[in-house]
């Protein structure tokens, strides 16, 4: 996550490579991200790399797997002040942990953000913290903006956030799978029925964000309702209501449901 | 391709998408562009971004070398017939109607005419198209050549056999309607889960967008990217797991399937 960040960074040039550094632990992480030319990698969190990137940065994204979150705030406490503003993406860590274990002044924003950073296209959302200032927001939205949607929500908001946009993609990876595999029974070649497939999906979604296609805008303005549509495009006793009929006996759309909200509930379990 | 001159018989929606994807991308310009239809405000809507509508389709076939049929599939046969004596050489006939075969078009257009039979979709209206597209009469493959890089102004197209083509119709060209159904129940799940209905809406049409790209434009395979994306014991997995147990995968997989053998039984009917 941490790297698609970076790479989504710049990429949109929100920021730049001498303006961006890292604290890893792995030495196969730093060779990649020396390959993307950042200049400044120090080592692990625990092992100086925090004071080292509290000394270098004024914005602190944290990255790290949720299990090793205890480990690196304690680390970084004693060097981030209130100059800092620190960004955590770690998934189930409260802004009452993340402000508690860093210091009562300390600016804290929690962000669920997803993968597809990676190709300027994520979906996400951030909780501010107690002390976090206009500012700050502005700059939250502007990283966050740069690689994707981003939107700000509740805290309380935050896991189900997490099911949908968090682990949507999966979803998604599951059902562009599925309809290739549809397209090879049907005859086509994979090749074909996959890159059919996910342009399919793509222009679709493209759709419901309407004719401005401004799906980086947080405005949801000039969004179309997906039913208006699906009615657009299902002709009387055509190929379109045939494939619907199929999805509805199927329950599909309660399957989807069902995802999400069981996923929202399983972040919930984890953060508490 | 510069000097190719494009014209509409029909100057719909559709048409109007492949128009301005055509202009905005650089591949023709709107002065080089002719069209018809039989309702005035159609033409106006030409004439507003700089094509040259005219009033019948033998003047839209006389002023241009590829030609745009983009008719409702009742009317192909006629209007190809009416304009045939004033068809040549130079002439590349595109036709987007769904259903109509190229020996029904070869019917009508008359022998040693260069035929290209596309299955475009809906999100051709948002410069976005999944399509597909296959060769008869006198096409070859500079036609095929010339028709790719019309179309990837407005999306992607892929050359496929002429028996094919119901397959294409039940994944791409029915294929918008599953995934609007999905994005609808996504959000669902997002407002069951605490959202309130306008952020899950843009989080899961942005979800299932950004989702696409990534296999589009990484190039891993689908499964490869799911498993990345689920971590042990973690909050994807166990939505993986619910749509597993729906079989939601055999779901999508029986609609692409039940569409096809619906396009292919208006294909013999029709």
């Amino acid at each position: 996550m941490g790297e698609a960040l970076i790479r989504g960074f710049l990429r949109s040039k929100v920021s730049s490579p001498g303006r961006i550094c890292v604290s890893v632990r792995d030495v196969e992480r730093q060779d990649a991200l020396e390959r993307i030319g950042i200049g400044s990698i120090f080592g692990d969190a625990t092992d100086g790399g925090s004071k080292e990137v509290a000394q270098f940065s004024s914005v602190i994204l944290l990255c790290t797997k949720p299990q090793a979150m205890t480990e690196v705030l304690q680390s970084l406490a004693p060097h981030v002040t209130s100059e800092h503003l620190v960004i955590s993406v770690a998934a189930g860590i409260t802004l009452q942990t993340l402000e508690s274990a860093l210091g009562e002044g300390v600016r804290v924003v929690r962000v669920m953000p997803n993968t597809p950073a990676l190709v300027q296209c994520g979906a996400s959302a951030y909780a501010l913290g107690k002390n976090v200032t206009a500012r700050d927001a502005d700059i939250v939205d502007l990283l966050l903006s740069s690689v994707g949607f981003c939107i700000a929500v509740e805290e309380k908001q935050l896991d189900a956030v997490t099911g949908l946009s968090g682990s949507g993609p999966a979803y998604v990876y599951l059902m562009i799978e599925a309809m290739a595999d549809g397209g090879v029974m049907a005859g086509l070649p994979r090749e074909t029925a996959l890159a059919l497939a996910a342009k399919t999906v793509a222009g679709a979604a493209q759709m419901v964000f309407g004719d401005d296609g401004g799906s980086n805008s947080s405005s949801a303005l000039g969004m179309v309702h997906p039913g208006v549509l699906k009615d657009r495009v299902a002709s009387p006793a055509g190929t379109t209501i045939a494939g619907l009929a199929e999805l509805e006996s199927s329950g599909v759309r309660g399957a989807f449901i069902r995802a999400v909200s069981r996923a929202a509930q399983r972040a919930k379990e984890i953060g508490s | 391709m510069a000097d190719k001159r494009i014209g509409f018989i029909g100057a719909g929606q559709m048409a109007e998408a492949l128009a301005r994807g055509f202009i905005n991308k650089g591949v023709c310009k709107a002065e080089h562009m002719w069209a018809t239809d039989p309702v005035d405000e159609r033409k106006e809507v030409f004439r507003s971004f700089g094509t040259n509508p005219v009033d019948g389709n033998i003047e839209v076939v006389t002023s241009s070398d590829v030609i745009f049929i983009a008719v409702k599939p009742q009317y192909v046969s006629v209007v190809l017939r009416e304009v045939r004596p004033h068809l040549e050489d130079r002439h590349t006939i595109v036709s987007i109607a769904a259903g109509i075969t190229l020996q029904s078009l070869k019917d009508a257009a008359g022998d040693g005419i260069r035929l290209v039979r596309v299955m475009p979709n809906t999100p051709c209206l948002v410069g976005e198209t999944a399509a597909a597209m296959c060769l008869g009469g006198k096409a070859d493959d500079s036609d095929a050549q010339l028709v790719q890089r019309l179309f990837d102004s407005v999306g992607k197209i892929y050359r496929v056999d002429e028996k094919l083509l119901s397959a294409v119709t039940g994944l791409s060209g029915s294929g918008p309607a599953y995934i609007f159904l999905m994005i609808e129940a996504l959000a669902d799940g997002g407002v069951r889960s605490g959202l309130p209905r306008d952020i899950a809406n843009q989080l899961a049409a942005q979800t299932v967008l950004g989702s696409a790209k990534m296999v589009l434009q990484t190039g891993k395979h689908c499964g490869a990217l799911k498993d990345m994306t689920c971590s042990p014991a973690g909050t994807t997995i166990a939505g993986i797991h619910e749509l597993e147990k729906a079989g939601t995968r055999a779901a999508f997989m029986n609609a692409v399937y039940a569409a096809t053998q619906r396009a292919d039984e208006l294909a013999k009917s029709g």
